[in-house]
């Protein structure tokens, strides 16, 4: 009876993922007449298909890059909205209704006899909703603004800034002001993936097992002033920002006096046949506080002080094999003050004197052979273009760390490493609003950081839905 | 039992969802203008690059389709929206007319041509500088834009003008340029100061009728066809075809031509030889009344 | 399908025997002398009022038309009847010599009082012509033929004083307009014609010259009211007769 009971429920969820699958192939099939997606809001300004600045929404192409560059502009001289209809504003919506299934492993419950499980579950979903609104207000002065909702429909500044173009009429001096995207050439903002895991570039956001330094995450958006200079063309480019570390977190001063700073630099070649291809390097350097006063034992914002150093550098390939193949490599080197490494710094997730950060009477030192965390990582992600409606793409990626803060400790404890394969299809392209049809598998493998001791995580997810962009 | 067929219909929903959009894309039409796709008049060759059509079919559609259309007749879906004077509308390669030339005017442009508007972009239209794009990718896309007239495959493109080298300027080829402007009336469309205002510049229109404006020097904007004094040079003596500006060179002898230039560059704002020396010619303002200048 | 270079035969003696008919009818067009065709192009009707020009954008252009204002061309009826600036061709019959025989004489298209002297103007395939300017302004000639005729456009400037421009058309069109941008209302046309033709004066009334004997399909153009066709038959050396009528609008 149990045994039917298992087989039925197999069914069910055969039938589920079959229902999933001929639901893509009738959207497939209903929506194939013609051609991809873009942030319609500049794409309905310019009249340009999302396939002009995009290798596959929301991803750029080296011409998009370019026209970010020049802050929104296609340099033209028709930038300035004062020559669009006055009705035009740009905004533009994105919605992400889905259906994803997760299984975890290693979740602890009490009904398990090892104290953990493996948990999967499946069901729609929405992937948050976005309002982008953004572009220029005259020639070369422009505007960002992003109100991001988590699936909670709870609100965040995502994205809120100015920006000065082409100041004296040159290309190499162009100056952001606000919460931004830092200058990553490959951008997370713009991933092509939706999963959880999958979703993000697990090298932006890698923190050691037992890190208290939440700063270094250079996939977040963060408060600054940056300075980009690039040629006309685009093909040479350099930026350098100037972060508060406190990782974007809008209104609420950590150190007294604690800055990072984001440097890039990049060469883009013209190979010929195959195509230009990209190459540069990034360098993340800063410091956080780790010591803050308190009040009745909890942290006063703004008072941190003690500020620890962490660096995060590494090189970007985006390198380009004709019309439909290319991959992006990213690598990182990662370093962590050793105070970081013993869990200090950390004021936001855990205010407590003592615990996530030093109460400045407290703690005076670390424990003996405290070392500097470091690790090592690498991203691969290869794309198929197949059109410039429909694209392949996989991702590989893996953290390996090369130094432990505390001596002892397994040396790949925090390891990850993580597959992705996805597809997107834009049944339609039009300069006016975007669709994709999107699947995507995930799986992602942590070393030693299971519920019980010394055991790994692993975690896949598989996710079909619609991007809707209008 | 359980985890085996579970990963048995995962694996068959990834594959169907990687196989499918192939699929889908095989079923898209095959682009249907190809009567001159395999002609050799579907080439191009730009310095040591040879452009193939054939290679460009993908990049068009990516970049251009919207607005040049899948005909290549300037009526892509984007066209309709771009109001006139304001925006030109797309170029329609099947009369294979051009603006920017180093050719007279009525003949065809070189390869070069083609290949440098693609770069350049075309200023106050929504033509951007594609200086993204590879060599080769602009050479294969001039290719492309060839196949679209027979134009190409009867006619050559014309001998471009020969550009005599720059002299230095000076105050008396400002001053001459100043006549050559007034004799050969630059000034009724573009207006005595360059403005863009002349008595005739409400009321021109492009060979397809549509409102078109005189370039506003006073403005300052990047000339449609370059930036450089040769681009300006060869503007008026070949003419932008397909709009009101017509060929001057049988109007202007090529020494004249270059003093016309110096003149021009007085007219816009910005710090220049040429305007420093004309600030000391005191320039007497054209009088558009005045009897014209004798030959 | 088989194509004709797979069967020479039949088709050599075809061309053999189109090339001895060809030899006769020339010898007997030979023969009989060259005829004309004359008559008349009239409007039934009432003639339409012709819009006056308002040239005040150009001082020199008003200027030669103080006594008599300037008034549009399309439609110019004289005190008969009979509309001028037709032009009469032969568009069926000619025999392939007599068409592509290309007359001799230059015709000239003027400006002059900001006006195209004349306003149509028949010429030929290649058959040379010259644009020459009579005015204290400059003039932009810019020819628009139709995409994928053969011809292509150009537009060059004619300041005062500025020499002629000597050209030709390279293929029949019917007709070119030809615009000035700077002075808008100025329009005239080039009609590109193959073999004889004729455009009628002030009454109405054309003579085609040279036309060879024997039966042809006489072609009358009119900017506005468009075409009209008649049979004729030229003996040789004789006048032939064609009267045409253009219903107003």
């Amino acid at each position: 009876m149990r045994m039917w009971a298992q087989s039925h429920l197999c069914q069910k969820q055969r039938m589920f993922s079959l229902l999933a699958a001929a639901f893509a192939l009738a959207f497939l099939i209903i929506g194939t007449s013609q051609s991809a997606s873009a942030i319609p809001a500049f794409a309905r300004k310019y009249g340009l298909r999302c396939s002009a600045c995009h290798e596959s929404w929301p991803m750029l192409n080296f011409f998009g890059q370019k026209f970010k560059d020049n802050g929104y502009q296609l340099m033209n001289d028709r930038d300035a909205p004062i020559w669009q209809n006055p009705g035009y504003w740009p905004v533009t919506f994105r919605i992400i209704p889905i259906w994803h299934r997760v299984s975890t492993a290693q979740v602890a419950t009490d009904q398990s006899a090892t104290g953990e499980q493996k948990i999967t579950q499946s069901g729609f979903d929405l992937s948050g909703l976005d309002f982008h609104t953004g572009g220029t207000l005259d020639k070369n002065i422009s505007f960002y603004v992003l109100p991001s909702s988590d699936a909670t429909a709870s609100f965040h500044f995502e994205t809120v800034m100015a920006r000065l173009d082409n100041i004296g009429g040159s290309s190499w001096f162009n100056i952001k002001l606000g919460k931004f995207e830092l200058d990553n050439l490959l951008s997370e903002k713009r991933i092509l993936t939706l999963t959880g895991n999958g979703g993000v570039y697990q090298l932006y956001h890698f923190i050691p097992q037992g890190d208290g330094n939440i700063w270094g995450q250079m996939g977040d958006n963060q408060l600054g002033l940056e300075w980009l200079g690039h040629s006309a063309n685009d093909r040479t480019r350099v930026s350098a920002a100037l972060l508060s570390s406190n990782d974007g977190q809008v209104g609420l001063p950590y150190g007294a006096e604690s800055y990072s700073g984001f440097f890039t630099a990049s060469q883009a070649f013209d190979f010929g046949k195959l195509g230009v291809s990209r190459f540069g390097a990034y360098a993340m350097v800063g410091e956080a506080p780790t010591i803050w006063l308190t009040s009745g034992g909890v942290g006063i914002p703004g008072s941190g002080t003690g500020n620890k150093g962490f660096s995060r550098e590494g090189f970007v390939g985006q390198i380009y094999f004709g019309e439909h193949a290319d991959v992006t490599v990213v690598t990182q080197h990662g370093e962590d003050s050793a105070w970081f490494g013993q869990g200090y710094g950390d004021f936001v997730d855990n205010p407590v004197a003592g615990t996530n950060f030093l109460n400045g009477y407290g703690v005076t030192s670390l424990p003996a052979g405290s070392r500097n965390p470091t690790w090592n990582g690498v991203l691969v992600e290869p794309h198929y273009v197949i059109s410039p409606q429909a694209i392949i793409l996989a991702r590989w990626e893996t953290i390996r760390m090369s130094q432990q803060s505390t001596p002892g400790t397994a040396s790949n404890l925090g390891n990850i490493s993580t597959y992705t394969v996805g597809a997107r299809f834009n049944p339609f392209m039009t300069p006016r609003a975007g669709f994709a049809y999107h699947a995507e598998y995930n799986w992602l493998h942590q070393d030693g950081t299971g519920v019980v001791p010394g055991t790994n995580i692993n975690t896949s997810e598989l996710l079909a839905g619609f991007d809707f962009d209008f | 039992m359980n985890s085996r067929l579970l990963r048995l219909t995962n694996a068959a929903v990834i594959v169907g969802f990687l196989a499918l959009p192939a699929l889908v894309q095989a079923q898209i039409s095959e682009y249907q203008e190809k009567q001159w796709l395999d002609t050799p008049a579907a080439t191009s060759h730009i310095g040591n690059l040879t452009g193939n059509a054939h290679a460009a079919t993908e990049p068009y559609r990516r970049y251009c389709t919207v607005c040049h259309g899948e005909l290549g007749d300037g009526n892509g879906e984007s066209a309709y929206w771009f109001d006139t004077p304001l925006f030109f509308k797309p170029r329609d390669f099947t009369t294979a007319v051009f603006k920017c030339r180093s050719t007279p005017t009525g003949t065809l442009p070189t390869d070069e041509d083609i290949y440098d508007s693609i770069g350049r972009g075309l200023d106050r239209s929504n033509m951007p500088p594609w200086n993204t794009f590879s060599a080769q990718m602009r050479a294969d896309l001039v290719a492309w834009i060839k196949h679209y007239s027979p134009r190409w495959q009867t006619e050559k493109p014309g001998e471009p003008i020969v550009i005599p080298p720059e002299p230095e300027v000076t105050a008396e080829r400002i001053k001459a340029g100043q006549d050559v402007f007034n004799r050969v009336q630059c000034w009724k469309c573009h207006g005595v100061e360059g403005r863009g205002n002349g008595p005739s510049a409400s009321t021109l229109q492009d060979d397809q009728g549509r409102p078109i404006l005189p370039y506003n020097f006073a403005e300052g904007g990047r000339f449609k066809c370059g930036t450089s004094d040769a681009d300006l040079y060869k503007i008026f003596m070949t003419g932008l075809d397909g709009t009101p500006m017509p060929s001057f060179s049988d109007n202007i002898k090529p020494e004249e031509a270059w003093d016309l230039v110096f003149f021009l560059r007085t007219l816009q704002p910005f710090h220049t030889k040429a305007k420093e020396l004309a600030k000391g010619l005191n320039l007497k303002p054209i009088n558009p009344n005045a009897p014209p200048p004798s030959q | 399908m088989k194509t004709w270079y797979k069967r020479p035969f039949p088709v050599l003696s075809a061309l053999v025997i189109a090339a001895v008919v060809f030899a006769m009818v020339g010898e007997k067009v030979k023969a009989g002398g060259e005829g004309t065709i004359t008559g008349t192009v009239k409007l039934n009707g009432t003639a339409p009022h012709m819009k006056g020009i308002d040239m005040s954008k150009d001082p020199v252009c008003s200027q030669q038309h103080q006594s008599k204002p300037a008034t549009m061309e399309n439609i110019m009826v004289g005190a008969n009847g009979g509309i001028q600036n037709v032009v009469l061709y032969i568009s069926d019959g000619l025999s392939a010599g007599a068409a592509s025989a290309v007359p001799s004489e230059e015709p000239s298209f003027d400006q002059k009082g900001c006006m195209y002297t004349p306003h149509v103007m028949a010429v030929d395939v290649n058959q040379k012509f010259k644009v020459v300017t009579s005015d204290q302004t400059t003039h932009n000639i810019h020819p628009l033929p139709a995409a994928g005729t053969g011809n292509i456009g150009w537009n060059k400037s004619q300041p005062p004083g500025a020499p002629p421009i000597e050209t030709d058309w390279k293929a029949q069109e019917i007709a070119i307009p030809v615009k000035c941008n700077i002075h808008p209302w100025m329009h005239g046309w080039h009609v590109v014609v193959k073999g004889p033709y004729a455009v009628t004066d002030e009454n109405g009334n054309f003579t085609i010259k040279n036309v060879p004997a024997g039966s042809y399909t006489v072609t009358a153009w009119q900017e506005e009211y468009g075409t009209q066709t008649a049979k004729v038959t030229v003996a040789g050396g004789q006048a032939a007769k064609a009267d045409f009528t253009f219903k107003a609008k």
